[in-house]
C-alpha cells in the first residue's frame, strides 16, 4: 500500500487521492449533465417559440432592463475567476487567502441575487407580468387609446399604442397573448437560474465554515473544486441566458 | 498529463494548479466577448443577432469549460461525460424542433 492510505481526507474504498479526486470530479460532471439537460429542456422550447412568434419575442425583450442584465453579467463573471482562485489557494493550502476568496465570489452572486430581486420589483411595478396583470393594463391602455386619453406608461401601454388600429392577422400587429409567453418564458429560465445561484451561495458558505474549522486541508482541495464546478455551470448556463432575454430585442428598431 | 502528476498522492502537483496569469487572461476574454455581444447588440444586427450572440455564448461556455472547469487536463471520463451532455441536447433539439418546425405542412 502506498503511503497516501495513512492520509486523514483519504475514504477507505478509494486506493489513494488521485482516485479519489477523480471519483468526485467525475460525480459532480454527471450531475451537471442533468443539469445541463435540464436547462436545455427550456432553451428548446424557447428555440421553438422564437422560431415561430420572432417580432413579439424581439418587442418583449426591449421592454426588459438592460442595465441591470449587464451589471448581473460582469458579476457573474467576475465570481466566477474569483472561485478559481480560490481552488488555487486551497491547493497551495493558503487558508486565510481560500476564506477571503469564498467571501468575495459569495458576495458576488448575493449581489447579482439582490440586483435580480431590484429587477423583478420593478418588472412588477410596470406590470410587466404575464396573466391577469399584464392583460388588465392592456385592456386598459386599448380603452384610454379609443377614448382619446394618453394611458400610463408601461410595456403593455406601449404595446397597445403599437396595436391601435390594427386588427389581429394585420402585418405589424403584435399579440399580447405572445409577448406574455415570452415573459414566461424570461420569469421560469431567470427564476431557475436564481435558485440554482441561492444553492451555490448555500454551498460557498459551507465551504468557509468548513475552511474555517480547517476541514479542507490542502489535499482535500477538490472540495472547493467539486463546488467551483457547479457554480461555472451557473455562470455558464447565464451567459446563454443574457443574450437570448435580454439581448434580443437590444437592436430593436435599428434595422 | 505530464510526468510530475503521477505519484504524488498527498498535495495537488503544479501540474493541478492554475497559474493566476491564465485565469486572469481568460476571465478578460470572456468578459470582453460579453461587452462585443452587447454592443454589437445594441447596433442592431437584424438577422444575424441570433447566430452572431450564440457563436459569442460558444466560445464563451468552451473557455469556461476548458479552462475553469479543467476539462483541459484530459481526463478522458470527465470529458466524455461532458460531451455526452451535448449528445443528449442534440438530439432533443432535433426531435423536438423536427415537430414544431414542420407543423405547417400538415395543412397543406
Amino acid at each position: 500500500m502506498s503511503a497516501s492510505t495513512h492520509s486523514p481526507v483519504l475514504k477507505h474504498h478509494f486506493d489513494n487521492l488521485e482516485q479519489q479526486h477523480s471519483a468526485e470530479r467525475l460525480g459532480m460532471w454527471m450531475f451537471l449533465v442533468t443539469e445541463v439537460l435540464f436547462f436545455g429542456g427550456l432553451f428548446c422550447a424557447y428555440t421553438a417559440y422564437r422560431i415561430w412568434f420572432p417580432h413579439e419575442f424581439e418587442f418583449a425583450s426591449s421592454k426588459l432592463i438592460l442595465w441591470i442584465a449587464v451589471l448581473n453579467t460582469a458579476l457573474l463573471i467576475t465570481s466566477s475567476l474569483t472561485m478559481t482562485f480560490a481552488i488555487r489557494a486551497a491547493q497551495l493550502g493558503q487558508k486565510k487567502s481560500l476564506i477571503n476568496y469564498l467571501v468575495i465570489t459569495f458576495l458576488l452572486g448575493a449581489a447579482f441575487l439582490g440586483f435580480k430581486a431590484f429587477e423583478y420589483y420593478t418588472d412588477y411595478q410596470e406590470k410587466y407580468v404575464p396573466g391577469p396583470i399584464f392583460q388588465k393594463a392592456y385592456a386598459d391602455a386599448q380603452h384610454d387609446l379609443t377614448h382619446g386619453h394618453h394611458p400610463e406608461h408601461s410595456p403593455a401601454a406601449e404595446l397597445a399604442e403599437h396595436n391601435a388600429g390594427k386588427q389581429p392577422g394585420d402585418a405589424g400587429y403584435l399579440s399580447p397573448q405572445r409577448v406574455q409567453l415570452f415573459l414566461c418564458l424570461y420569469y421560469i429560465m431567470t427564476g431557475i437560474h436564481g435558485i440554482h445561484i441561492l444553492v451555490g451561495l448555500g454551498c460557498i458558505a459551507w465551504l468557509v465554515l468548513e475552511a474555517g474549522l480547517n476541514r479542507i486541508p490542502r489535499e482535500n482541495y477538490s472540495t472547493v473544486e467539486v463546488v467551483s464546478l457547479y457554480w461555472h455551470l451557473v455562470d455558464m448556463i447565464w451567459l446563454f441566458l443574457m443574450p437570448l432575454l435580454y439581448l434580443t430585442g437590444a437592436g430593436l428598431g435599428k434595422h | 498529463m505530464s510526468d510530475d502528476s503521477h505519484g504524488a498522492d498527498h498535495a495537488p502537483t503544479m501540474h493541478d494548479i492554475d497559474k493566476p496569469s491564465s485565469l486572469v487572461v481568460v476571465f478578460l476574454i470572456v468578459i470582453g466577448l460579453s461587452a462585443a455581444n452587447i454592443g454589437l447588440s445594441l447596433t442592431g444586427l437584424g438577422k444575424l443577432a441570433l447566430p452572431v450572440q450564440l457563436a459569442i455564448g460558444v466560445v464563451q461556455a468552451c473557455l469556461v469549460a476548458n479552462y475553469w472547469m479543467h476539462l483541459r487536463r484530459k481526463d478522458t471520463v470527465v470529458t466524455l461525460t461532458a460531451l455526452s451532455s451535448l449528445f443528449f441536447m442534440f438530439i432533443m433539439f432535433v426531435l423536438t424542433l423536427s415537430d414544431y418546425l414542420t407543423r405547417h405542412y400538415a395543412a397543406m
